[in-house]
């Protein structure tokens, strides 16, 4: 198992130059990965009634909400630059966009503090309670 | 869904979308880049292939940081003019280096002799394990699970059972704060309607939170720390899923730890599955079966392997 000494670097300089991006969760999967007009086809006929958005996708009614990252955390979107051949050359990662806000899309469903998403933004605040340092 | 259409696999991923703390990626700050390292995740008791995990490490090694995926089936992003199918969103949060160094310890420490950490915290498979002795809080925090002795310069340690079990159980106890504070629910499963409840509402209240801090807890330390630190906690083990709510080892918050498959950059989600079967008693196999429907979303979240099963 050479492999366990490789490393990824992240590339933190990087954070600076990268542009906000909008991020989208998708109640979906879509088997692509790469470029798509989503401004055009998603966004353009997005609508939006106060907090709660809805927009059609493939025929599909979806109702989404915009959510923070966590306070004291950003959102960032790693992309892997120059892939080694081997898996036992070490790796790098740049941050190719940032975001603090993204918008998570259910299918039907109006978004709502059970979705998984939302509470999935409570596990920084319960890992501090688990990792922070015991008092003596 | 009658039949499942067969997916493609998810190989020529190449970028992620994460969740870091500011201060992981303050650029102000200039030591160093970060890096994702594996490392032997210590709920492994045995050195096996699938022990690796993925960790980040910070300001020049200082802090140490836990991977997680958090995964729902069916999901892509869209980022910026872009797809990215893979749909998993990774927290990087810090984490207590004591845990990781905590099977170095253990190890070392049937030896019974007091000996320097940098000789313990060795190990070919995992050589980026001695940069755990770089995090700040490592050697300031050792007195927690060992005993220290100092001759000349040099600090020694050796492993203390004692000393690691009231680690462990203040770290439940103020879990058990948090998630009463953040109000989050963990006893749905006692609502059952054939569950007949023995004891007062309260009293199950307070033994739900507990059991459910000892299991975030537990997905952390070793089945024998685990178990002894259940002893220690007054709770008795388990033994049939009609005596009392399901284990909480069923809903840990992040199932889904970043354990490095072959191709770590991959994070690993398909050949994920945490082998809870070497961990599960019979009874918490047989809890994997019962049926949660009437389950609070929460739980579900805890468990999304009994929601697969749903299916």
């Amino acid at each position: 198992m050479s492999c366990n000494s490789s490393v990824i670097r992240l590339c933190a300089s990087s954070v600076g130059q990268a542009p906000q991006a909008p991020v989208h969760l998708m109640p979906c999967e879509i088997e692509h990965n790469g470029p798509a007009q989503v401004n055009q086809y998603f966004t353009a006929t997005t609508k939006d009634q106060k907090q709660d958005k809805s927009v059609s996708f493939r025929g599909r009614g979806l109702k989404g909400q915009k959510i923070s990252c966590p306070q004291g955390y950003t959102g960032l979107v790693l992309k892997e630059i120059n892939k080694p051949g081997s898996d036992q050359e070490d790796r790098t990662v740049k941050v190719s966009s940032v975001f603090d806000k993204m918008t998570y899309w259910n299918l039907e469903t109006p978004p709502n503090s059970d979705d998984t998403i939302v509470m999935a933004m409570d596990w920084p605040d319960l890992a501090e309670a688990i990792h922070a340092p015991v008092e003596d | 869904m009658a039949t499942k259409k067969k997916r493609t696999s998810n190989v020529d991923n190449d970028s992620w979308v994460v969740i870091a703390p500011d201060s992981a990626i303050d650029t102000h700050k200039h030591d160093g880049d970060p890096v994702f390292v594996r490392l032997r995740n210590p709920s492994t008791d045995e050195p096996k292939a699938d022990a690796a995990s993925l960790y980040m490490l910070g300001c020049g090694d200082v802090m140490l940081y836990e991977v997680k995926a958090f995964e729902d089936d069916f999901h892509s992003w869209f980022v910026g003019q872009a797809v990215q199918r893979d749909g998993r969103l990774i927290f990087v949060t810090p984490l207590d280096p004591l845990f990781l160094i905590l099977p170095y310890l253990i190890k070392s420490g049937k030896e019974g002799k007091f000996q320097r950490v940098d000789q313990v915290v060795k190990d070919e498979e995992f050589p980026a394990c001695s940069r755990l002795l770089s995090c700040a809080r490592t050697l300031a925090s050792l007195h927690h699970i060992a005993e220290e002795k100092e001759a000349g310069s040099q600090m020694y340690h050796r492993y203390s059972q004692e000393k690691t079990m009231n680690w462990l159980k203040k770290k439940v106890e103020r879990m058990v704060i948090a998630l009463k504070k953040r109000n989050i629910s963990v006893g749905e499963g006692v609502k059952s309607s054939t569950y007949v409840r023995v004891k007062s509402e309260t009293e199950n209240q307070e033994e739900d939170f507990l059991r459910y801090s000892h299991g975030l807890i537990s997905e952390y330390i070793s089945e024998d720390l685990s178990k002894a630190l259940l002893t220690l906690l007054g709770l008795p083990e388990l033994t049939s899923p009609k005596e009392t709510e399901p284990p909480s080892k069923k809903r840990k918050l992040s199932d889904k730890p970043v354990e490095a498959g072959e191709d770590y950059t991959k994070f690993n989600s398909a050949d994920f599955a945490r082998k809870p079967p070497k961990k599960m008693t019979a009874a918490q196999k047989s809890l994997a079966k019962v049926d949660k429907t009437g389950m609070k979303p929460m739980s579900s979240f805890f468990s999304p392997k009994v929601k697969a099963e749903k299916k």
